[in-house]
């Protein structure tokens, strides 16, 4: 069997003649950036071959290489298949790199009533006159020290089976855990001695390419360790579309395990932080999308991606975590979100659990943004809600210089409005490589606000200056000079890419007014919007109103309310009254399917403009735009 | 006669089109499309707003044009300046919309040609012109000037502008004062964007025409309809950035399946049926100005206007 | 006005209680509020919030069928001013005229010429409503006679009587009054004996007056008298005052404001000069019936394509069935070019395919009819639909080549169409009217 040595770690893997260097690398626990699944599409999966051959069609995939990289060897990982022995180098550029993500606390204040408790007895050992069975000898003990009732009490078998050895090996000095469950309470552990401290339980956010685990002692309710990584399905596409497609190749049990492998590494790795032990984590609470919480419970999505795109369940669910393959306390229960639709999942319960927009009477707008998007309108009394594609330009994809939120990215940036200098932050402080979300808008908002492009967003090719140019295809702007970027080459943002943008950026306003006309409500009566996803957490509010990603309302009625699948999730877990009401609120929100909505197109339209055609929508943008167009005359050449 | 809808305040703004020698050019007549406060025909003060003209379409290289026209009208087509004059004299036409086909030849460079062309079809009518420059952004700059600075004084409508390329147009058109054609696809969305782009860079509202694109009869024209109706009612509401008139032309008429088709007993009349229902309509959804290609729509239109419109036509005193 | 869907959810009982077959009150709300709905199925409302939801779904304007079996039309029925804030949904009945002057032989031919003739328009038929039989003698027995002449030839087509006299009426539906032609008309001297004619033969009724006004209080007449199939005739001495008393009418019943005007109208435009003119005006603006006299070959089309045009619900373009249509007789090695499924592209590409007369291929992918444009933009051309398609309609063994040509909107695509396809991608141009010199200079096997 051919062997495989990875550069520059020189980690060896042995795989069978026939696999592609992709198979290989997965294999060998590397995490690769796969965007397109291994289809040959993406050209992401970028490495070189240092030493033996592959079968790979350069000529193909010729397009993806400069014809320097083809000579030192470059091919896609997952074209190319392995016959002999290789040394394959691969490059920090096609590896998934650790994600910046927000972990803040909402501020929000919310009643501590968990719902497993332990308690700590200390028994007196049978006798002759008292030789009442070991159970009830426990569940009296429980009850003396404030637990619920004796009779109320039950404990599973594999807990009686433990039972007899634990007490009598203790000296009668035991902890019992207990759960509330439907009819009672349940003893889920038993353990010698005062193990009270050790009382935890995680909250997660299972989202399409990121999970995030908080765990938070449910003694006194505070967070104890939180961490995240990369969804391990990545390596099986990286939208949530090819994963459906994944599944329906009979690839469901893998993404299941992989569902389940990403929440025990992220689990492990806050636990790890904060040294706790997995088996003191006696509770899981989920919120995920409606197709990650089918994948996790391996429940086939294939239907909800087809018409009429029905989910198997939506009600919220309760499950053992052995049953999911999660590594915690053996006898935890595992609480996952309800859905409203296919595209409004558990993930959005929990923002707007998280928002607290269900409890007020005043009418709020909760925007939730990534590769897809969610938005959310209404109060206590009503909600509508709608999902689109809002592709993937806000995230720095379909951008030539977009990336993700990664070190070298121009997250921050100023165009000066007189000599259109521009400048800039990147994450990490390191020279740029690229731009991410949040760059993306503050340069669209000032290249507007300097009158470099046009409301279409059109680049205005007749000003002289060296940032402006004709570039191969497109018209371009040079962001920074090859001479101060951290690739060698010139970070230009092309019509192209402001097109993108914009096309991003007008599906999800007008999702927000399709909902507001829907509801009959103008801008004025809404309180708050929210933002939700590590998205809202790093941009400019001012630049999101000036290009018209949502509508304008004043700065300080909106608020980010951070990742808020996880912490509805939370709150979910340390207030298990919030849980009975999560169906409730999932029932009584309306979705609305944008495509079936004759007026979306039109919208979309009207919203393809910056900020918006209707520049009545946005009075403060629209005056601060003449103001900044007084400066200039009138055909924008100097 | 119909109470005027509580909610419309608003009012057509209007745009001068063509100089007589006392406003500083050459035209006999000259106009001022717009100033409508209600629907198409129907207000109660129909004489605010002005009675739709027809413009007939020519063109200075016939190689372009539908072999319907140019069969009937026979070798006047290679004569522009005197296509214009019968365009006026024997059509009847308000007004001559020249198209400079002859800029799509293959690498076009023959600029002064412009300017003959001009020069030749200002002084064969006396009609206000509309004039329908290049389709290549490369020579669309030097074409507009040359259209531009030989209609000096005369003001023109100047065309066309879109959103992807509308400054060249604006710039010649604002140095001559002329006006300009600002053409969307069928979409009362993107109507209103170019008429904003167009403003932003300094084209005042009086010196812009809306061109909604217009779909032949049976290819579209019921979207074209309905977008017409959309900017003209928006604009009766209060929209400014609407409030321009508009002028359509249903250029595919001549070149439809039905009409192409048609056998040469009746094609003729087909012809003229196609573009007579399509421009009707188009008037009666909001249009200011309707353009035609078959001299025997010309008469039939203004029959229809002179039938419906309760103020003056044209050229009364 | 139509109400919002939170409208109508402030007035229901806010139980979620599901009787009405919904989740929740908000998506019966919706249901409501985009007219599919049906009020009665909620058993908790009170009397008040029934009517003010009641009176915003029933239709504002009386539905009228006129005929009966096959060729029968209705008209009315709609709800709004504008097509583009819905649709429009009953087009109007195109009625030839015909006099009972005229000698038998031409009534009949104009009869038969309407109940045979017709178009088809993509993919629908289209033909002329029926025929006006005008008593110009004023002899009972000569109308009668024409009429029974039109129902001679058993075409079955809808027919408009117009006797204005009562007597003469009544003869002539004495041959016709079992199959509900229109009678016309009632003025405010006759609408007595004239609506006794309407009960009698169960027919509905045209009522005639100078202006909306009157032809309000006509209506409350006719109401009175039991009649409420009715349309007002908009037949004014100037052609010049139908487009406003026309919006008017439209106006004023789509409001609500005056229901006495919530008919459908009657345009005779055999009253005036410019007939083509007059038959425009009634297919744009809001007849019902238009009786003109019997359109030359020229004009049959242009009318009937219109009255389609305006007629067709602007919300949903019209798609074609994604598929292979042949331009001429293409052979193995002749050109396929791809397009989308948007009728008016397909039907502009069609028509300069044909005109360069190069036998070709036009490849229809389903867009969900979106025009290259939206669909490129929004994702929904890609190379994997073009794929499917290729396979889908077996391509491959309609042709011997590998070359696909797509439109110029679509260049962005052409790489990824190759490589997910396999065939070589040729660029179009981005107006289909340059397709024939396209073909002509670009295309060679």
């Amino acid at each position: 069997m051919p062997t495989i040595t990875f550069l520059p770690s020189y980690r060896k893997i042995t795989v069978d003649p026939g696999n592609t260097i992709l198979d290989a690398i997965q294999r060998a626990q590397i995490q690769m950036n796969v965007v397109c699944g291994g289809q040959g599409k993406c050209g992401k999966c970028i490495v070189f071959i240092k030493g033996g051959t592959v079968e790979f069609d350069r000529e193909k995939f010729g397009k993806f290489f400069t014809a320097d990289e083809l000579g030192q060897g470059a091919c896609l990982a997952c074209q190319a298949v392995v016959r002999d022995d290789l040394h394959v180098m691969i490059p920090e550029s096609s590896l998934i790199q650790q994600q910046k993500i927000l972990m803040e606390s909402l501020g929000i204040e919310t009643a501590f009533q968990p719902s497993v408790w332990k308690y700590y007895v200390v028994l007196s050992p049978p006798t002759l006159e008292d030789p009442s069975p070991d159970l009830t000898r426990l569940v009296w003990g429980v009850q003396k020290q404030g637990g619920p009732l004796a009779e109320k009490m039950y404990a599973p078998l594999d807990v009686l089976r433990g039972m007899p050895r634990v007490l009598r090996d203790s000296g009668w000095r035991v902890t019992a855990t207990l759960a509330l469950v439907p009819g009672g309470y349940r003893i889920i552990d038993l353990e010698k001695g005062d193990t009270r401290p050790g009382l935890y339980g995680v909250a997660i956010d299972l989202g399409t390419t990121t999970v995030v685990a908080s765990i938070r002692s449910l003694v006194d309710g505070h967070v104890v360790g939180i961490a995240s990584n990369y969804n391990r399905q990545i390596s099986c596409g990286e939208d949530i579309l090819s994963r459906v497609n994944f599944a329906r190749k009979n690839g469901l049990p893998k993404l299941q395990a992989l569902a389940a492998e990403s929440i025990n590494l992220a689990i492990t790795s806050a636990a790890n932080g904060a040294g706790i032990d997995l088996e003191d984590i006696y509770e899981v609470v989920v919120a995920g999308n409606t197709i990650m919480t089918h994948i996790l419970l391996g429940i086939d999505p294939a239907y909800m991606i087809e018409e009429p795109y029905v989910p198997v369940v939506r009600r919220y669910l309760t499950t053992s975590a052995p049953r999911l393959g999660i590594e915690v306390a053996k006898n935890a229960s595992v609480f996952l979100f309800p859905a409203v639709s296919d595209f409004i999942g558990g993930d959005i319960i929990a923002d707007i659990l998280a928002s607290g927009m269900g409890e007020r009477d005043e009418i709020s707008l909760l925007v939730d943004i990534g590769t897809n998007f969610e938005v959310v309108l209404g109060n206590r009394d009503w909600m509508f809600s709608c999902a689109g594609a809002a592709g993937p330009a806000l995230e720095g994809g379909e951008v030539l210089f977009g990336m993700r939120a990664n070190p070298g990215a121009i997250e921050r940036i100023t165009i000066d409005p007189v000599t259109l200098e521009s400048e800039f932050q990147t994450i990490n402080s390191i020279k740029p490589v690229g731009i991410c979300g949040s760059g993306l808008i503050d340069l669209l908002a000032d290249l507007l606000r300097a009158c470099v492009v046009d409301r279409t967003g059109r680049i205005n090719t007749g000003i002289v200056h060296p940032r402006i140019r004709q570039g191969t295809h497109y018209p371009e702007y040079v962001i920074a000079w090859k001479s101060e970027s951290g690739n060698n080459k010139d970070i230009v943002i092309t019509e192209n890419d402001i097109k993108n943008l914009i096309m991003s950026k007008a599906s999800v306003l007008a999702a927000c007014i399709t909902l507001m006309k829907e509801a009959g409500i103008t801008r004025t009566e809404l309180s708050t919007i929210y933002f939700s996803g590590a998205f809202g957490n790093y941009i400019h509010k001012e630049n999101a109103i000036m290009i018209g990603l949502i509508p304008e309302v004043p700065i300080e009625q909106i608020k980010n309310i951070g990742n808020g699948a996880v912490e509805g999730a939370n709150m979910a877990l340390i207030n298990r009254k919030k849980r009975k009401t999560l169906d409730e609120i999932a029932k009584n929100i309306a979705y609305i399917e944008l495509n079936a909505e004759p007026s979306f197109m039109d919208e979309y339209t009207g919203s393809s403009f910056l900020p918006h055609t209707d520049l009545s929508l946005f009075p403060g943008v629209q005056k601060m735009l003449d103001e900044c167009r007084l400066k200039k005359s009138p055909l924008g050449v100097p | 006669m119909a109470e005027k809808s509580p909610d419309m305040g608003g009012k057509i703004g209007y745009v001068l089109l063509g100089a007589t020698k006392a406003e500083g050019g050459t035209r006999s007549v000259s106009y001022h499309p717009g100033g409508e406060t209600d629907l198409p025909f129907t207000g109660m003060k129909a004489w605010e707003g002005s009675v739709p003209l027809v413009a007939f379409e020519i063109c200075d290289d016939p190689g372009y044009w539908s072999p319907i026209v140019t069969s009937y009208t026979g070798d006047l087509v290679s004569d522009t300046p005197e296509w214009a004059r019968t365009a006026e004299k024997q059509y009847g036409a308000d007004l001559v919309r020249l198209y400079l086909t002859s800029t799509k030849r293959r690498g076009f460079d023959d600029f002064p040609s412009i300017t003959k062309v001009m020069e030749g079809v200002l002084s064969g009518t006396g009609l206000p012109l509309v004039v329908e420059g290049s389709n290549e952004p490369a020579i669309d700059s030097e074409v507009f000037q040359r259209c531009g600075e030989a209609g000096q004084g005369e003001r023109l409508l100047l065309g066309t502008a879109e959103a992807g390329r509308y400054r060249s147009v604006a710039a010649a058109a604002m140095a001559y004062n002329h006006s300009v054609v600002a053409q969307s696809p069928i979409d009362i969305n993107l109507a209103k964007q170019l008429n904003i782009l167009l403003r932003e860079i300094g084209l005042k509202a009086d010196h812009m025409m809306i061109d909604p694109y217009t779909g032949s009869l049976g290819y579209g024209f019921e979207y074209s309809y309905s977008v017409m109706e959309r900017i003209r009612y928006a604009a009766l509401k209060g929209d400014t950035d609407l409030a321009m008139p508009m002028i359509t032309s249903a250029t595919d008429s001549l070149s439809v399946k039905e009409v192409r088709d048609a056998g040469p007993a009746v094609r003729d009349d087909i012809a003229v049926a196609w573009e007579f229902y399509a421009a009707l309509s188009s008037a009666v959804a909001g249009s200011s100005i309707v353009c035609v290609r078959h001299p025997k729509t010309v008469p039939l239109l203004k029959q229809a206007f002179r039938e419906l419109w309760a103020g003056k036509m044209p050229g009364e005193a | 006005m139509a109400l919002k869907a939170l409208d109508i959810y402030k007035l229901l009982p806010k139980k979620n209680c599901k009787e009405c077959g919904d989740p929740t009150c908000l998506t019966f709300a919706m249901k409501l509020a985009s007219g599919k709905g049906d009020v009665e199925k909620c058993p908790y409302l009170d009397l008040n919030a029934k009517n003010i939801l009641g009176a915003s779904t029933r239709p504002p304007i009386q539905l009228v069928k006129i005929g009966v079996g096959e060729r029968r039309f209705a008209v009315g029925e709609e709800f709004v001013v504008f097509r583009h804030e819905k649709t429009f949904y009953h087009p109007p009945g195109i009625m030839f005229q015909v006099s009972d002057l005229w000698p038998a032989e031409t009534i009949e031919s104009v009869t038969r010429r309407v109940g045979s003739e017709h178009f088809v328009r993509v993919g629908t038929d289209l033909t002329f409503s029926g025929v006006a039989i005008t008593n110009e003698s004023g002899d009972p027995d000569v109308f009668a006679k024409a009429v029974g002449v039109v129902e001679a030839t058993g075409t079955h087509i809808p027919e408009v009587l117009m006797a204005s006299d009562p007597a003469v009426q009544e003869e002539g539906l004495k041959k016709c009054g079992n199959f509900r032609p229109l009678i016309y008309s009632a003025t405010r001297d006759t609408y007595k004996p004239m609506c006794a004619l309407a009960r009698k033969f169960g027919s509905p009724l045209v009522v005639t007056a100078k202006d909306p006004q009157t032809l309000g209080e006509m209506t409350k007449l006719c109401n009175a008298e039991g009649i409420t199939d009715l349309l007002l005739d908009l037949s004014f001495p100037s052609l010049r005052d139908y487009l406003p008393a026309a919006t008017e009418i439209r106006q004023k019943s789509i409001s609500r404001s005056a229901p006495e005007l919530g008919y459908p109208i009657f345009l005779d435009t055999t009253r005036y000069q410019m007939q083509d003119t007059a038959l425009v005006l009634g297919i744009d603006k809001y007849a019902g019936v238009i009786v003109t006299p019997a359109l030359p070959p020229a004009s049959s089309v242009a009318a009937l394509t219109l009255r389609q045009n305006i007629y067709t619900d602007p919300q949903k373009p019209i798609q074609m069935n994604p598929g292979i249509y042949p331009v001429g007789t293409p052979g193995k090695d002749s050109p396929v070019l791809l397009t989308v499924n948007f009728s008016l592209t397909y039907f502009t590409v069609q028509g300069y395919l044909e005109s360069s007369r190069v036998p070709c291929y036009m490849f229809i992918v389903d867009t969900e009819g979106l025009s290259v444009l939206t669909a490129v933009a929004a994702g929904k051309l890609n190379e994997t639909l073009v794929r499917d398609s290729i396979k889908k309609f077996d391509l491959e063994n309609l042709v011997s080549h590998r070359r696909l040509i797509i439109p110029g909107y679509a260049s962005p695509l052409s790489g990824k169409i190759e490589d997910e396809t396999g065939w070589k991608v040729q660029v179009g141009p981005r107006d289909a009217a340059e397709l024939g010199d396209y073909l002509v200079k670009e295309w060679k096997i």
